[in-house]
């Protein structure tokens, strides 16, 4: 355990935990639109930035990403200087200038007192923000299909060659996690289009409800030796299926120990 | 065939150098980048035809030496004619018959092929007379224009591995890294951190694996010094490495060139099949219990990929981006081990440092910025190429001495060091030292040494909207103030460039650039408003005419400027009125033009063809 | 000695305060959270079986989980997702045979039953003692 100072207050935290949860934890309201817990920090919408000093660094400041910094004993932190309100300001201004329809960014900015931008929009907005947790989670499933493309203010997310990615299970986890819900999906029928490519949902075979798609479940059961049949049911089925057998078990033993 | 012993790498520098001396005479030719665009290969096929055709008594076509690039790029291609030490410029292949029939068989000397000295037109006769060259301090590109870089004899004649040999027998890796750190060698790509200080703190990381790399990188607009130096003398790289690698203990290293440069990568794979032939990268190097081997890692040429974290990722073949380092690349750097990564000149100084001594080292240049610094010399300057001056040599001496002033005898009006993220210099400034601090305290930077210089006819808007044009395209874009932030910089020098700028809008840019300096993840976005902010500081004049009196001073951007016919000069002769795109000049034949400025679009195409100034821009 | 969640559906009479109490513990932001028991009839007249995790030993939810959200609490013998970590792709929800990992749609995440830490609230409020939290030998 280390001991930080986080405006004039004394926390305690486990070593080598990053600044971002500890603030987290001590519900200091640090705006981040790139962090999440299942991938690895980022550092790239710089709203999570905070101050740091130390007694013998003598009145030397540093502004680091809380997301990416570890926290070590007797730092000294200060997350509401003017100076990072400032920058969060012209990050939010920035950010408007991209994404100016976007209610997500319209709220934080409002949160700061950023009502319009004052740069100049870009042509062509859209409600992107290039926070990359889309690609990263989709790296972290394991299936990577899709990706940043170009560089600079060119930059956007796409599968690979704009084409339909041939290694997406339409899971939706990108889409699910997108924190201005800029990437879009259909479920028609029984038919989920996601990135261009149509993937086939899966129906339970009693009532005929939606669960995952085909492909993300032969997936599971070749990587990871789930039995095929498994997916026939959905949750609520597979529960009264449970029942049902738990049922003819109580009958018989009059008790169910689990 | 393997060398052994240290003891039998000596025997053999000595036969290399005997059989380097047994031509009488010697031609030279540059085959560095810029030679090889003017032509120095068809100078070299010219050599080879003739003699195939005549006898010259002493000279056979093996005394044509191709060697690296001798930095006077300007007057390409280049002959030196050895042991005379004659020096001849802009040759042509047609010449080479005069030049074997006098210079070679008769030892004369052809005037018409010296270099003329632009200020008092002598001719000079000799290469070190050159004031190109009298004026430089050359330790990095010792080699360069001396040998052919494609031949690892060459190189062990000049003394080389002579200091990979003497690392080995004779001192241990912390008197390595005690020699390097006592020289102050400063890392050579732009940040000028101590290299001895470095590879302490690698070698003092507890792991099983250390890495070395060359950043070889080099992005910049403008800049050729690493590319010149890995063409021309690439095993002087491979030997720093090596020491390098003695010193902190690594058994792989990486030079991570860019693709663009073919010829380098070429070059860099020759040497390195020729060492591992020669016993001096693989296994027990020279008999020592020392194991070295590398590999070339080839970019695509992202100039981000410069920036050590994503040039690391880049090798580890993932997507170049930089992420955040609170844990230095020297402590977990590529594949999360401890990590060395130095610019090529860095490594090229280690072996002259190892053979003469830290102390010797030291004396050269000014305290704390020891040794020299490679530039390479262009824009309106006489001279351009690639220099080598002592540290603290000031800018006046590089641009007037060496660069021969500006072309046309035009006044000065600024410098640009360190690349993109760099700043411009202007004339109250030619008389700083060059080193590492006082660029940094001039609000400029050192960079790996681009050195554009500029004339009254350059607008620095425009070259401040250059270099973030360039940043925008280059800039990764992954985090916000860098993609957004410079994006927001270049728009905003578009509209002042154009005339619609506001005074505001140059505190706008200010405020914006202090926050993306701040808030920009790696160094390419903490850096890059260091062009518009230097202009700011030294050139508001200009940015205030271009938006209060609508004017561009410099007659560059378009929307601010008029071309006007000056009749007294004007003879009308007609020539503009034939090079107008537009037909925006009309007039008749012997009457003064006129210029129709609804029409006209403002390519300059009459300026170019008026023989008699008698059109002026304003 | 190790604690159990014990059910006994012979005594379970379909009440479903287990649920009620269920949904109200696992309240956030004002928002009443799914239910993660189910008392579903048992196939025959006034039998019902309160469906809940069964913890199992190598449980389908962990193996379909790609961002390793679900782990094992030592101290309360539940797997736990941690809802941070999860990125709701419901592969755990298809996974299971029992159909005990569950979304709510109100909360908009992924849940399953995770003993309320060690202390099942449901237990306490069964008025028939069919659903106990106790130690046993094991």
């Amino acid at each position: 355990m280390v001991t930080v100072t986080i405006n004039g207050k004394l926390v305690r935290a486990k070593e080598g935990e990053m600044l971002l949860a500890v603030l987290r934890r001590e519900k200091i309201d640090i705006p981040a639109l790139c962090h999440h817990e299942a991938v690895e920090p980022y550092g790239a919408c710089r709203l999570c930035m905070v101050e740091i000093t130390r007694k013998e660094w003598d009145g030397w400041k540093n502004m680091v990403t809380s997301c990416l910094y570890p926290v070590a004993d007797g730092l000294i932190i200060q997350t509401h200087t003017t100076d990072l309100i400032e920058l969060r300001k012209t990050i939010l201004d920035l950010y408007l200038a991209r994404c100016p329809n976007t209610p997500e960014i319209q709220d934080l900015a409002a949160q700061y007192g950023v009502m319009q931008t004052s740069y100049e929009q870009v042509a062509d907005p859209n409600d992107c923000i290039l926070c990359g947790l889309c690609t990263r989670i989709c790296d972290r499933m394991g299936f990577s299909a899709i990706s940043a493309v170009n560089r600079g203010h060119g930059r956007e997310i796409a599968p690979p060659l704009k084409n339909a990615p041939p290694d997406c299970v339409g899971c939706l986890a990108c889409a699910l996690n997108c924190p201005t819900n800029y990437i879009k999906y259909t479920d028609i029928g029984h038919t989920r289009e996601i990135w261009g490519r149509k993937f086939e949902l899966l129906r339970d075979a009693k009532t005929g409800q939606l669960t995952i798609t085909k492909e993300f479940a032969e997936y599971l059961s070749k990587h990871r030796v789930i039995p095929q049949d498994y997916f026939d049911l959905n949750d609520e089925s597979h529960r009264k299926e449970t029942a049902l057998s738990l049922g003819k078990i109580a009958i018989w033993s009059r008790e169910v120990p689990q | 065939m393997k060398i052994v012993s240290p003891k039998q790498l000596e025997q053999l520098a000595a036969e290399y150098k005997k059989t380097a001396d047994r031509h009488k005479k010697m031609v030279i030719v540059c085959c560095g980048t810029g030679c090889l665009a003017n032509g120095a290969q068809k100078i070299v096929d010219a050599f080879a035809e003739c003699l195939s055709r005549r006898k010259v008594k002493d000279f056979t076509v093996e005394a044509v030496k191709k060697t690296g690039c001798h930095g006077f790029c300007e007057q390409g291609p280049l002959v030196v004619i050895e042991p005379q030490g004659t020096f001849y410029t802009k040759v042509k292949p047609k010449d080479i018959e005069t030049i074997i029939e006098k210079s070679i068989e008769n030892d004369e000397v052809i005037e018409k092929f010296l270099f003329t000295n632009p200020k008092d037109g002598r001719k000079i006769e000799k290469y070190p007379d050159v004031p190109f060259f009298s004026h430089q301090h050359r330790i990095a590109l010792r080699n360069l224009g001396k040998i052919a870089p494609f031949d690892i004899r060459e190189y062990i004649a000049v003394d080389g591995y002579k200091a990979l040999a003497k690392v080995l027998t004779t001192m241990t890796p912390d008197q390595v890294i005690d020699e390097i750190t006592k020289s102050e060698l400063r890392g050579r790509g732009g940040g000028g951190f101590s290299a001895g200080k470095k590879w302490r703190t690698c070698r003092n990381v507890p792991s099983d694996v250390h890495y070395v790399i060359c950043n070889g990188d080099e992005g910049d607009p403008g800049a050729f010094m690493d590319r010149s130096i890995m063409e021309g003398d690439p095993h002087s790289v491979l030997e720093g490495m090596m020491i390098c690698a003695f010193a902190v203990g690594a058994k792989q290293g990486y030079i991570y060139v860019r693709d663009e440069y073919p010829l380098a990568v070429i070059h860099l794979q020759k040497a390195i099949a020729d060492c591992e032939e020669h016993g001096l990268l693989g296994d027990k190097i020279l008999g020592a219990d020392f194991s070295f081997s590398i590999r070339i890692a080839r970019g695509a040429g992202a100039f981000v990929c410069g920036e050590s974290s994503a040039l690391m990722r880049s090798v580890a073949g993932e997507v170049g981006e930089p992420r955040a380092k609170y844990i230095h690349s020297v402590i977990k750097g590529l594949y999360d081990q401890p990590t060395v990564l130095n610019n090529v000149e860095t490594f090229v100084n280690v072996p002259v440092i190892i053979n003469h001594g830290a102390d010797w080292f030291r004396k050269i240049g000014v305290p704390k910025n020891s040794g020299t610094k490679v530039f390479s010399l262009v824009g309106k300057v006489r001279n351009t190429g690639l220099i080598e001056v002592a540290m603290g040599t000031t800018m006046r001496e590089i641009i007037y001495d060496i660069g021969g002033g500006i072309i046309d005898g035009r006044p000065f009006k600024g410098v640009q060091t360190g690349g993109p993220s760099g700043g411009c210099l202007p004339e109250s400034k030619l008389d700083l030292p060059v080193d590492f601090d006082s660029l940094t305290e001039a609000g400029s930077m050192m960079g790996s040494g681009g050195m554009i210089v500029m004339d009254d006819k350059t607008c620095m808007v425009d070259v401040a909207r250059y270099f973030l044009q360039f940043l925008v395209s280059e800039s990764c874009g992954k985090c916000v103030p860098c993609r957004e932030g410079l994006y927001q910089l270049h728009k905003l020098t578009i509209k002042i460039c154009e005339g619609n700028g506001t005074e505001v809008d140059i505190e706008k840019m200010e405020k914006l650039s202090q926050q993306i300096v701040v808030g920009s993840l790696c160094g390419l976005g903490k850096s890059g408003p260091n062009p518009l902010l230097s202009t700011i500081k030294y050139y508001r004049d200009e940015y205030l005419a271009h938006i209060r009196d609508k004017k561009c001073p410099a007659g560059v951007c378009r929307n601010l400027i008029t071309y006007r016919v000056i009749p007294e000069l004007c003879t009308g002769c007609l020539a503009c009125i034939t090079a107008c795109a537009y037909h925006a000049i009309t007039g008749q034949k012997k009457e003064p033009h006129v210029i129709n400025q609804d029409l006209c679009e403002k390519c300059g195409a009459c300026v170019a063809v008026c023989k008699h100034d008698a059109i002026e821009v304003s | 000695m190790k604690s159990r969640f014990i059910v006994t559906p012979i005594l379970c009479t379909g009440c479903r305060t287990c649920e009620l109490a269920c949904s109200f513990t696992h309240a956030k932001d004002g928002k009443v959270g799914r239910s993660r028991i189910y008392p579903l009839n048992g196939g025959f007249k006034d039998l019902y079986v309160p469906v809940v995790c069964l913890q199992c030993e190598d449980p389908a939810c962990v193996k379909s989980c790609l961002v390793d959200a679900i782990y094992f609490n030592e101290n309360t013998g539940a797997y736990e997702i941690n809802t941070e970590i999860c990125v709701r792709c419901m592969a755990c929800v298809a996974a299971c045979p029992f159909g005990c990992s569950l979304f709510d749609t109100q909360q908009n995440l992924v849940i399953k039953c995770d003993l309320c830490g060690g202390d099942p609230v449901c237990a306490h409020f069964c008025p028939t003692k069919a659903l106990t939290y106790k130690s046993i030998a094991v």
